[in-house]
């Protein structure tokens, strides 16, 4: 039985659900080697800034149960460097190519937004806003409502490319900050970005990140993420992507069924960099196996 | 007959794209292709890390109407255990059947290894190359470890016929000249593994070198990877911390003793150790000529440069970082920041 598995985000079409989350991908050329990247629905790239970021320094990253704390420190090459050494690579390939950016300042977003707009090959943005907001202290884009929407603001006014805000889940309600976006013009949300934690070494008694606290991604963040995409998909009208935690078939159903209308594989990456060619093959298995010829007859079909 | 190169995950026009996900080819001029659209293969060139192919894809008689090219992907191999045995106290030897390619790792790559089918602990593990020795159709391959925390600990009671998921080999290995007369190896404890290998290579492949090793550990007991070192190498002059073998001190400082005889173009140094041995061993060399090269570690999640984890700030590369799995783990001492 012939599944369809497309699916539209925002004005963007993808083959299939299937996308890489932002930071786990690299530029998509480091994973040539090891998975048929032209499977994917989507690549989303590493995140960019106006200028390159060199990032922090180590240790980066710690395992815990069951995942993994990162402090990379958004370490890419800048929005100029993109265009002109991985941009190539990435017109070669048949997935959709997703550009995630940040910026110190909401003007910055709009300028690396506007910058993109001549890039060629570039089908969508994808919005941090999880990075904080150096302007005003620290606090970061994604946790306050009316900064979010501000950002989103910046971004949508000038671009030309359906617009994709990530949130962070490191906020009280994560609903406020989706309808803000949304009510700003987002044409699409993913979440969740990573968790806030921290792992402390007890015989050296320092924290095992050189940058004390991390974002936490992996297994572990599945359930918060899943239930944040629940509450989300209720209070918005626009798509949701999923994204925490997925590392099978089986996990990134369970999103489509709380209703994300696309799904992202990160950190599954580091153990498998095949995972996602699984996934899409465990998610037309399942519609085939249950008589469901389109994906969108599965999408947001809990039943509470 | 039309011919049409393509790359990961291109299709051709006349239907259908022919990406390997399966597993590797084996690059003996044995055409064996796990993909049913493939009929035969005409060429296979190896064109750095990625192969290129021309394929003639037959129809029932067998006459070729499409040509294409690809490339072959390397997904994690599921391999059996050989054989695990613990050596001296807390070090074990794992010997692991893996695909022919892994017959060309170069000494200083290494491999991520995990248990198959294991969620606990979360994360591969890197592992030095100790050797490589081709075996029939496959090669054999040899981790020589210490158990550290959760991950060695986990693999080390893996036994022959378990299997094991292997990521590799990655990473850029040490460059020899082959112009090169002297070859000193500096090692502290388990930094033995990978010069092991190199030491191993040196040996094989150039005639008449002289292999000088350093071989440093905590005590006696410890001194991981000696026996083997003492096959291959011209000498091995042996340090303890505690004294109770050999120089009674840190290898740099057995190393430091003799540090006059090396000191020209025919000579390169290689080490693998703890930071502290290595930042030692870079003051050192401050005044000194010699090339030297060391294979650092670093915490790693993918080993393959995508997650950007393994960070070394490093002199060259305007100063900047760069990741020990994929622009490392060999680099030249001269060049890598101890103090971050």
């Amino acid at each position: 039985m012939k599944v369809h598995t497309s699916v539209d985000i925002g004005g963007l079409t993808l083959k299939n659900p299937v996308m890489t989350s932002s930071g786990t991908f690299g530029y998509g050329e480091e994973y040539a080697d090891y998975l048929d990247i032209g499977r994917l629905g989507a690549v989303v790239v590493k995140g960019l800034s106006l200028q390159p970021k060199e990032g922090n320094p180590p240790p980066r990253i710690m395992e815990t149960a069951a995942g993994m704390l990162n402090a990379v420190g958004l370490q890419n090459v800048g929005v100029e460097a993109f265009i002109e050494e991985k941009l190539p690579y990435l017109r070669t390939i048949d997935p959709a190519v997703v550009v995630n950016i940040f910026g110190n300042s909401v003007e910055e977003y709009g300028r690396i937004a506007a910058i993109l707009n001549d890039a060629d090959g570039v089908d969508a943005l994808e919005v941090n806003i999880s990075c904080p907001n150096v302007k005003e202290g620290g606090v970061a884009f994604g946790s306050d409502p009316i900064l979010a929407g501000e950002v989103t603001r910046a971004v949508k006014s000038v671009s030309r490319l359906p617009v994709i805000v990530k949130l962070t889940p490191n906020v009280t309600d994560i609903t406020e900050i989706a309808r803000s976006v949304e009510t700003a013009g987002a044409d699409a949300l993913s979440l969740i970005n990573t968790l806030t934690g921290m792992s402390i070494d007890i015989e050296k008694r320092i924290p095992h990140l050189k940058n004390i606290t991390g974002g936490l991604s992996g297994p572990a963040i599945k359930p918060v993420a899943l239930r944040m995409v629940w509450e989300t998909v209720q209070a918005v009208s626009v798509p949701v992507i999923g994204v925490g935690g997925i590392m099978s078939a089986s996990d990134a159903l369970e999103f489509l069924i709380a209703g994300a209308r696309a799904i992202q594989i990160g950190t599954a990456h580091f153990l498998d960099p095949s995972a996602a060619a699984h996934v899409i093959d465990g998610i037309e298995q399942y519609l085939s196996e249950h008589g469901i010829d389109d994906i969108r007859d599965l999408i947001g079909t809990l039943r509470t | 007959m039309e011919e049409t190169r393509c790359g990961l995950g291109a299709s051709l026009a006349h239907g259908g794209r022919f990406i390997l996900g399966e597993g590797p080819i084996r690059h003996t001029g044995g055409t064996e292709i796990k993909y049913a659209r493939i009929k035969f293969v005409q060429k296979i060139r190896l064109c750095g890390r990625r192969d290129t192919a021309r394929l003639l894809l037959g129809n029932e008689g067998g006459r070729p109407d499409h040509v294409g090219g690809f490339w072959i992907v390397k997904p994690d191999i599921c391999a059996t255990v050989f054989s695990q045995r613990e050596t001296i106290k807390r070090h074990f030897l794992l010997t692991v059947t893996v695909p022919a390619y892994f017959g060309e790792a170069l000494p200083g790559q290494f491999v991520m290894v995990r248990p198959q089918g294991c969620a606990a602990p979360f994360l591969s593990r890197p592992f030095s190359i100790y050797s490589v020795q081709p075996r029939g159709d496959d090669t054999c391959l040899e981790i020589f470890y210490q158990v550290v925390g959760e991950g060695t600990e986990k693999l080390s009671k893996l036994a022959a016929g378990d299997l094991l998921s292997i990521r590799g080999p990655l990473g850029r290995g040490f460059d020899v000249p082959s112009s090169c007369k002297t070859i000193v190896l500096i090692a502290g404890g388990i930094g033995a593994a990978p010069l092991s290998f190199l030491a191993q290579r040196c040996r094989e492949e150039m005639d008449g070198v002289e292999l000088m090793c350093y071989l440093g550990a905590g005590t006696a007991e410890s001194l991981a990877g000696l026996k083997r070192l003492e096959e291959i190498c011209t000498e091995v002059k042996i340090s303890t911390d505690d004294g109770s073998r050999g120089y009674h001190g840190l290898v740099t400082g057995l190393f430091e003793k003799d540090m006059d005889r090396y000191t020209d173009d025919t000579v390169r140094i290689y080490s693998c150790g703890p930071r502290a041995m290595l930042k030692n061993l870079q003051a050192l060399l401050t005044d000194n000529r010699a090339s030297c090269q060391v294979s650092l570690e670093e915490r790693m999640a993918c080993g393959f440069g995508a997650c950007l984890g393994c960070a070394v700030r490093i002199r060259s590369h305007g100063g900047g970082f760069v990741r020990v799995c994929t622009e490392g783990p060999v680099f030249d001492i001269r060049d890598v920041e101890f103090s971050e």
